[in-house]
Protein backbone atom coordinates (compact mmCIF):
# COMPACT_ATOMS: atom_id res chain seq x y z
CA UNK A 1 0.00 0.00 0.00
CA UNK A 2 2.78 2.39 0.87
CA UNK A 3 4.50 1.38 -2.35
CA UNK A 4 1.28 2.35 -4.14
CA UNK A 5 1.53 5.77 -2.47
CA UNK A 6 -1.02 5.27 0.30
CA UNK A 7 0.34 5.99 3.78
CA UNK A 8 -0.74 3.64 6.55
CA UNK A 9 -0.68 3.58 10.31
CA UNK A 10 -1.12 0.34 12.24
CA UNK A 11 -1.99 -0.52 15.80
CA UNK A 12 0.39 -3.17 17.15
CA UNK A 13 -0.38 -5.62 19.93
CA UNK A 14 2.83 -7.60 19.46
CA UNK A 15 5.86 -5.38 19.50
CA UNK A 16 8.57 -7.86 18.47
CA UNK A 17 6.46 -9.29 15.68
CA UNK A 18 5.63 -5.84 14.33
CA UNK A 19 9.30 -4.88 14.38
CA UNK A 20 10.33 -8.16 12.71
CA UNK A 21 7.77 -7.82 9.91
CA UNK A 22 8.63 -4.17 9.37
CA UNK A 23 5.75 -1.70 9.15
CA UNK A 24 5.93 1.97 8.16
CA UNK A 25 4.27 3.34 11.35
CA UNK A 26 2.80 1.60 14.34
CA UNK A 27 1.32 2.51 17.70
CA UNK A 28 2.10 -0.26 20.17
CA UNK A 29 -0.27 -1.02 23.03
CA UNK A 30 0.64 -3.76 25.49
CA UNK A 31 -2.89 -4.97 25.94
CA UNK A 32 -4.61 -8.34 25.68
CA UNK A 33 -4.75 -9.60 22.08
CA UNK A 34 -8.02 -8.89 20.34
CA UNK A 35 -8.39 -5.39 21.82
CA UNK A 36 -6.31 -3.04 19.65
CA UNK A 37 -8.49 -0.02 20.49
CA UNK A 38 -9.16 -0.98 24.07
CA UNK A 39 -12.18 -1.95 26.08
CA UNK A 40 -15.72 -2.46 24.78
CA UNK A 41 -17.83 0.62 25.36
CA UNK A 42 -14.87 2.83 26.32
CA UNK A 43 -15.18 5.41 23.53
CA UNK A 44 -12.69 7.83 25.11
CA UNK A 45 -10.05 5.12 25.24
CA UNK A 46 -10.72 3.97 21.67
CA UNK A 47 -10.60 7.53 20.39
CA UNK A 48 -7.39 8.28 22.30
CA UNK A 49 -5.76 5.34 20.50
CA UNK A 50 -7.04 6.68 17.17
CA UNK A 51 -5.81 10.17 17.99
CA UNK A 52 -2.28 8.94 18.71
CA UNK A 53 -2.26 6.74 15.62
CA UNK A 54 -3.45 9.57 13.36
CA UNK A 55 -0.87 11.91 14.89
CA UNK A 56 1.81 9.33 14.11
CA UNK A 57 0.52 9.19 10.54
CA UNK A 58 1.16 12.93 10.28
CA UNK A 59 4.45 13.19 12.16
CA UNK A 60 6.46 10.06 11.31
CA UNK A 61 9.31 11.02 9.02
CA UNK A 62 10.95 7.62 8.51
CA UNK A 63 9.67 4.07 8.07
CA UNK A 64 9.69 1.62 10.95
CA UNK A 65 8.58 4.15 13.54
CA UNK A 66 6.93 2.49 16.53
CA UNK A 67 5.41 4.64 19.24
CA UNK A 68 4.62 3.12 22.63
CA UNK A 69 2.53 5.38 24.89
CA UNK A 70 2.77 2.77 27.65
CA UNK A 71 -0.89 2.76 28.66
CA UNK A 72 -1.71 0.08 31.23
CA UNK A 73 -4.71 -2.16 30.62
CA UNK A 74 -7.74 -0.96 32.60
CA UNK A 75 -5.57 1.29 34.77
CA UNK A 76 -5.78 4.54 32.86
CA UNK A 77 -8.35 7.28 32.69
CA UNK A 78 -9.01 8.57 29.19
CA UNK A 79 -10.55 11.79 28.00
CA UNK A 80 -11.87 12.86 24.63
CA UNK A 81 -8.78 13.93 22.62
CA UNK A 82 -8.27 17.47 21.39
CA UNK A 83 -8.78 16.75 17.69
CA UNK A 84 -7.78 20.26 16.69
CA UNK A 85 -4.16 19.15 17.11
CA UNK A 86 -4.31 16.69 14.19
CA UNK A 87 -6.93 18.28 11.95
CA UNK A 88 -4.25 20.33 10.16
CA UNK B 1 -21.19 -16.71 16.96
CA UNK B 2 -18.52 -19.10 18.20
CA UNK B 3 -20.34 -22.36 17.93
CA UNK B 4 -17.49 -24.12 16.15
CA UNK B 5 -14.92 -23.05 18.69
CA UNK B 6 -13.94 -25.77 21.13
CA UNK B 7 -13.37 -25.07 24.80
CA UNK B 8 -9.67 -25.83 24.27
CA UNK B 9 -9.49 -23.16 21.59
CA UNK B 10 -11.27 -20.67 23.83
CA UNK B 11 -8.91 -21.54 26.68
CA UNK B 12 -5.78 -20.97 24.59
CA UNK B 13 -7.17 -17.78 23.10
CA UNK B 14 -7.77 -16.45 26.62
CA UNK B 15 -4.28 -17.57 27.63
CA UNK B 16 -2.61 -15.77 24.73
CA UNK B 17 -4.69 -12.68 25.47
CA UNK B 18 -2.63 -12.15 28.64
CA UNK B 19 -0.34 -9.27 27.64
CA UNK B 20 2.89 -10.82 28.97
CA UNK B 21 2.11 -14.13 27.27
CA UNK B 22 1.24 -12.34 24.04
CA UNK B 23 4.55 -10.45 24.05
CA UNK B 24 6.48 -13.65 24.77
CA UNK B 25 4.66 -15.30 21.86
CA UNK B 26 5.42 -12.32 19.63
CA UNK B 27 9.08 -12.52 20.52
CA UNK B 28 9.32 -16.21 19.71
CA UNK B 29 7.40 -15.78 16.46
CA UNK B 30 9.51 -12.77 15.50
CA UNK B 31 12.59 -15.00 15.45
CA UNK B 32 11.06 -17.26 12.83
CA UNK B 33 9.28 -14.61 10.81
CA UNK B 34 11.07 -13.41 7.71
CA UNK B 35 10.69 -9.70 7.15
CA UNK B 36 8.01 -9.14 4.54
CA UNK B 37 10.06 -6.38 2.98
CA UNK B 38 13.09 -6.97 0.81
CA UNK B 39 16.24 -5.94 2.62
CA UNK B 40 17.67 -3.85 -0.17
CA UNK B 41 14.52 -1.80 -0.71
CA UNK B 42 13.61 -1.34 2.93
CA UNK B 43 10.15 -0.62 4.27
CA UNK B 44 8.06 1.27 1.70
CA UNK B 45 7.04 4.67 3.01
CA UNK B 46 4.50 7.15 1.67
CA UNK B 47 3.54 10.49 3.19
CA UNK B 48 0.12 12.02 3.55
CA UNK B 49 0.13 14.73 0.91
CA UNK B 50 -2.75 16.81 2.23
CA UNK B 51 -4.14 17.99 5.56
CA UNK B 52 -5.92 15.24 7.50
CA UNK B 53 -9.09 17.35 7.38
CA UNK B 54 -9.25 16.83 3.61
CA UNK B 55 -7.96 13.25 3.52
CA UNK B 56 -10.15 10.22 2.90
CA UNK B 57 -9.43 7.24 5.14
CA UNK B 58 -10.10 3.51 4.85
CA UNK B 59 -10.07 0.85 7.55
CA UNK B 60 -8.24 -2.41 7.09
CA UNK B 61 -8.54 -5.04 9.78
CA UNK B 62 -7.17 -8.54 10.25
CA UNK B 63 -9.67 -9.26 13.01
CA UNK B 64 -11.94 -11.39 10.80
CA UNK B 65 -14.69 -8.78 10.36
CA UNK B 66 -17.14 -9.27 7.48
CA UNK B 67 -20.76 -8.74 6.48
CA UNK B 68 -23.05 -11.44 7.87
CA UNK B 69 -24.40 -11.86 4.35
CA UNK B 70 -20.96 -12.80 3.00
CA UNK B 71 -19.21 -16.18 3.24
CA UNK B 72 -17.24 -16.51 6.50
CA UNK B 73 -13.48 -16.99 6.52
CA UNK B 74 -12.16 -20.55 6.23
CA UNK B 75 -11.70 -21.97 9.72
CA UNK B 76 -10.97 -25.52 8.48
CA UNK B 77 -7.65 -24.85 6.77
CA UNK B 78 -4.87 -24.81 9.41
CA UNK B 79 -2.91 -22.33 7.22
CA UNK B 80 -5.82 -19.90 7.49
CA UNK B 81 -7.51 -17.87 4.78
CA UNK B 82 -5.73 -15.23 2.69
CA UNK B 83 -8.89 -13.84 1.09
CA UNK B 84 -10.57 -10.63 2.19
CA UNK B 85 -14.08 -9.21 2.39
CA UNK B 86 -15.32 -5.81 1.29
CA UNK B 87 -17.13 -3.86 3.99
CA UNK B 88 -19.31 -1.00 2.71
CA UNK B 89 -18.64 2.37 4.34
CA UNK B 90 -22.33 2.62 5.21
CA UNK B 91 -22.49 -0.82 6.88
CA UNK B 92 -24.27 -0.90 10.23
CA UNK B 93 -22.58 -2.70 13.12
CA UNK B 94 -25.54 -5.12 13.29
CA UNK B 95 -24.81 -6.25 9.73
CA UNK B 96 -21.24 -7.23 10.61
CA UNK B 97 -19.79 -10.23 12.39
CA UNK B 98 -16.41 -11.77 13.23
CA UNK B 99 -15.19 -15.15 11.97
CA UNK B 100 -11.80 -15.82 13.52
CA UNK B 101 -11.22 -18.71 15.92
CA UNK B 102 -7.61 -17.83 16.68
CA UNK B 103 -8.08 -14.98 19.12
CA UNK B 104 -10.43 -14.04 21.93
CA UNK B 105 -12.93 -11.63 20.35
CA UNK B 106 -15.39 -11.56 23.23
CA UNK B 107 -14.70 -7.85 23.79
CA UNK B 108 -15.02 -7.06 20.06
CA UNK B 109 -18.29 -9.03 19.87
CA UNK B 110 -19.75 -6.61 22.41
CA UNK B 111 -18.38 -3.51 20.67
CA UNK B 112 -17.01 -3.82 17.15
CA UNK B 113 -15.14 -0.52 17.54
CA UNK B 114 -12.61 -2.45 19.62
CA UNK B 115 -11.21 -3.92 16.38
CA UNK B 116 -13.02 -2.01 13.62
CA UNK B 117 -13.62 1.65 14.60
CA UNK B 118 -16.02 2.56 11.81
CA UNK B 119 -18.35 4.47 14.15
CA UNK B 120 -15.47 6.69 15.30
CA UNK B 121 -14.27 7.11 11.72
CA UNK B 122 -17.71 8.38 10.65
CA UNK B 123 -17.84 10.71 13.62
CA UNK B 124 -14.36 12.10 12.87
CA UNK B 125 -15.43 12.75 9.27
CA UNK B 126 -18.55 14.54 10.48
CA UNK B 127 -16.46 16.72 12.80
CA UNK B 128 -14.07 17.56 9.99
CA UNK B 129 -11.07 15.88 11.65
CA UNK B 130 -10.64 13.61 8.64
CA UNK B 131 -11.83 14.55 5.17
CA UNK B 132 -14.05 11.55 4.66
CA UNK B 133 -14.69 7.85 5.07
CA UNK B 134 -13.85 5.54 2.17
CA UNK B 135 -16.80 3.94 0.34
CA UNK B 136 -15.49 0.50 1.30
CA UNK B 137 -13.21 -1.06 3.90
CA UNK B 138 -11.37 -4.36 4.02
CA UNK B 139 -11.67 -7.30 6.35
CA UNK B 140 -8.95 -9.94 6.56
CA UNK B 141 -8.56 -12.91 8.85
CA UNK B 142 -5.16 -12.50 10.45
CA UNK B 143 -4.27 -16.16 10.87
CA UNK B 144 -2.33 -16.79 7.65
CA UNK B 145 0.59 -19.17 7.37
CA UNK B 146 2.64 -21.35 5.03
CA UNK B 147 1.62 -21.43 1.37
CA UNK B 148 -1.06 -18.79 1.93
CA UNK B 149 1.46 -16.05 2.75
CA UNK B 150 2.37 -15.57 -0.94
CA UNK B 151 -1.36 -15.42 -1.74
CA UNK B 152 -1.69 -12.63 0.81
CA UNK B 153 1.31 -10.56 -0.23
CA UNK B 154 1.16 -11.35 -3.95
CA UNK B 155 -2.59 -11.22 -4.58
CA UNK B 156 -4.84 -9.93 -1.80
CA UNK B 157 -2.66 -7.03 -0.67
CA UNK B 158 -1.93 -5.56 -4.14
CA UNK B 159 -5.61 -6.05 -4.97
CA UNK B 160 -6.64 -3.99 -1.95
CA UNK B 161 -4.04 -1.32 -2.76
CA UNK B 162 -5.52 -0.99 -6.27
CA UNK B 163 -9.04 -0.69 -4.86
CA UNK B 164 -7.92 1.94 -2.36
CA UNK B 165 -6.45 3.99 -5.20
CA UNK B 166 -9.60 3.56 -7.27
CA UNK B 167 -11.65 4.82 -4.31
CA UNK B 168 -9.48 7.92 -3.92
CA UNK B 169 -8.29 6.85 -0.48
CA UNK B 170 -5.54 9.02 1.02
CA UNK B 171 -4.60 6.92 4.03
CA UNK B 172 -5.33 3.55 5.61
CA UNK B 173 -5.85 2.76 9.29
CA UNK B 174 -4.79 -0.80 10.15
CA UNK B 175 -6.08 -2.79 13.09
CA UNK B 176 -4.85 -6.29 13.96
CA UNK B 177 -6.31 -8.54 16.60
Amino acid sequence: MEAAGIPTVAISLARDLTEAVGVPRALFVKWPLGRPLGEAGNAAQQRTVMYHALRLLLTADAPGQLEAPGWRWRREHYQEPDWGMVRG
Amino acid sequence: MNKEQSWQQRFWNRFYAIPAVAQWWAKSRAGETAALVEEQHGIPFARLRKPLATARGALITTAGVHLRSEPPFDMANPDGDASYRLIPGAARAEALTITHNYYDHSEADRDLNVVFPLDHFRDLAQRGVIGGVAPRHFGFMGHIDGPLIPALTGESAPDVAARLRADGVDFAFLTPA
